[in-house]
């Protein structure tokens, strides 16, 4: 675990249960990296735990080497804008993706897999490299899972979500590695963050 | 109710299903193709019929065929399909024949881009096809949530009027996920006022009668019914004729059982108008969601603006824009201004236009055109916004 990256950043995230009324969450990456079925899970984890859930979902026209994003709201009460336009948290999967959407990185924290991007040391806010797809290959054999264990760091961070909701969620919407993915949501939340 | 978090494809197709829908007939096409797959899934499981058209064209007559026939029918499609619709969308308008339509629309023209919200068919859906002398119904939904509902409205209002309704939702509607519920038992079914009665068959022989009442059975065919429908003028009993009389009492029944029963059909939400705010934000579809936000940020911050939510589009609600001393700024997925054209006829004063293409205008783009306006400047709406009143003097 790198701990967070960029030397000062403090994670000042809401604990859980101290979720503010509106939550924003990107997710990011390329095609094939599971970004739509990580927000699938949220959205649903959310909805079940009694939370307003909105997710778009847009990408590139790219055939290769281009981004996909699930745009995600949480909230404790109506959702007016569906927009993520300064996001809480900001997760990039690969390099096209948190090149795309880095200038919205100022409002949150930032969390990218550290093995697939390089950081814009230049950036605000605060951001935290995460070894998601190595940590996915060798903790759990399968390196498709690192949407997940990212997803489990969101959950933890974002508060008010349960895991067990994830869990679920996970369980039910993945066509294939559903009990991976479970095992992932628990790694991703039980990191150390440092 | 069952809590789900799924697409507003996903809820369209569970109301209408709820609704008693036992005929759909579609050609698969994003951002409306969830439609299709779910109701080929779905219908047969539930006594109903999944059929795939040729084409667009094919797949609504088969649609009206059959409603025609007795059954509940709906299609759905984006822009691309809807204007192949031209052709059946006059025979179910002319026959008074009630069906359900959905137009996902995607940003144009023509093929446009499929993964793209867009605005393009507003007056599409007022002239849907040739001739004219008939109103159409056309509602917009917001999101997920409320393309449950308006489903629902959409498949009572057909019943009532002999008519198409169009749900004129967009990509971000029919692909964008949100919670929603659904009914899961008779109080609950009932409290939404499903499942609709089952259709009626007009006994005859007056199948078109020479008046502008609602709620007269729909005409269907064989079984004994004596029922009679044609494609041309057709005299009460339904049957061919060319006399000029009778032409033009039937369009005055196409138009008048619309206009003179639309308070059935009129549907609009207001924000932070009851202090008479100088200056209204209108729109409708998904952009009416960061238009909310971006008029509540503006009240926070002092600014005295307000919103105008079009929950019908057609017939259009003129009343609504005409308080003395207004300006609006109209709000829109497209760069040519279609809604924004209505506003200024129905207000009689020029309304400012802020267009977007493929993407919701944010939240902050909006503060910054409202605030720009309430100073008297200009809006850096660019060319199209110029064209049509980006200049607030």
């Amino acid at each position: 675990m790198s701990g967070p990256a960029g030397g000062t950043a403090e994670n000042k995230a809401p604990g859980r249960g101290n979720m503010p009324a509106r939550s924003e969450i990107l997710l990011s990456g390329f095609g094939g990296q599971g970004v739509v079925l990580a927000g699938r899970c949220l959205g649903t984890a959310a909805t079940r735990a009694g939370f307003e859930a909105t997710m778009l979902v847009s990408h590139g026209t790219e055939t290769r080497g281009g981004y996909v994003r699930s745009q995600v709201v949480v909230a404790l009460g109506e959702i007016d804008s569906p927009v993520v336009e300064k996001p809480d948290f900001f997760l990039a999967l690969s390099q096209a993706a948190y090149n795309r959407f880095k200038p919205l990185a100022a409002f949150g924290l930032t969390l990218y897999d550290s093995q697939m991007v390089s950081p814009d040391g230049a950036l605000p806010g605060r951001d935290l490299g995460l070894p998601a797809r190595e940590l996915a290959r060798s903790r759990l054999g399968d390196e498709l899972a690192a949407n997940m264990i990212s997803l489990g760091v969101i959950l933890r961070l974002l508060g008010g979500v349960p895991l067990a909701e994830g869990q679920r969620a996970a369980r039910e919407l993945s066509k294939r590695g559903g009990e991976t993915n479970v095992l992932a949501l628990e790694l991703g939340w039980n990191l150390d963050l440092g | 109710m069952l809590r789900l978090f799924d697409t507003g494809n996903r809820s369209v197709t569970e109301a209408a299903i709820l609704c008693g829908l036992n005929f759909y007939s579609g050609y698969p096409i994003t951002p409306a193709t969830e439609i299709a797959e779910n109701m080929s899934r779905r219908l047969p499981l539930a006594g109903g019929y999944y059929v795939q058209g040729e084409d667009e064209t094919a797949a609504l007559h088969m649609a009206v065929g059959a409603s025609l026939g007795g059954m509940r029918a709906m299609t759905s499609t984006s822009g691309p399909g809807y204007v192949l619709y031209a052709d059946p969308y006059g025979w179910a308008i002319g026959g008074e024949i009630p069906v359900v339509i959905l137009n996902a629309q995607r940003v144009g023209p023509v093929s446009g881009i499929t993964g793209a919200p867009g605005q393009g068919e507003f007056y599409l859906s007022r002239y849907p096809t040739h001739g004219g002398n008939f109103e159409t119904i056309v509602l917009a939904p917001e999101g997920v949530r409320e393309a449950f509902a308006m489903t629902v409205e959409a498949f009572r209002l057909s019943e009532r009027f002999r008519t198409p309704v169009t749900i004129l939702a967009d990509q971000l509607v029919t692909d964008g996920w949100e919670a929603f519920e659904v009914p899961e038992t008779r109080e609950e079914l009932e409290s939404l006022g499903l499942p609709l009665p089952d259709r009626a068959s007009h006994p005859g022989p007056d199948f078109y009668p020479d008046n502008t009442l609602i709620d007269v059975p729909p005409v269907v065919l064989g079984r004994g019914t004596g029922g009679a429908c044609s494609d041309w003028t057709p005299t009460r009993e339904g049957y061919d004729t060319e006399e000029i009389g009778e032409q033009m009492r039937h369009a005055r029944r196409l138009v008048g059982k619309v206009l003179d029963n639309r308070g059935l059909i009129d549907r609009s939400e207001s924000v932070c108008l009851d202090d008479d705010p100088r200056l209204v934000l209108v729109s409708y579809g998904s952009p009416s969601r960061t238009v909310r936000r971006a008029v509540r940020e503006a009240r926070a911050r002092g600014l005295k603006v307000g919103a105008v939510r079009l929950r019908s589009l057609w017939p259009f609600q003129d009343k609504l824009f005409q308080a003395p001393g207004r300006d609006h700024l109209v709000v829109e997925l497209n760069c040519d201004g279609q809604l924004v054209r209505e506003v200024s006829r129905a207000s009689g004063r020029e309304a400012r236009f802020l267009g977007r293409c493929g993407e919701l205008p944010k939240v902050s783009e909006l503060l910054e055109a409202v605030t720009l306006l309430l100073d008297g400047k200009k809006i850096d709406g660019g060319y199209w916004a110029e064209k049509h009143g980006g200049v607030f003097r």
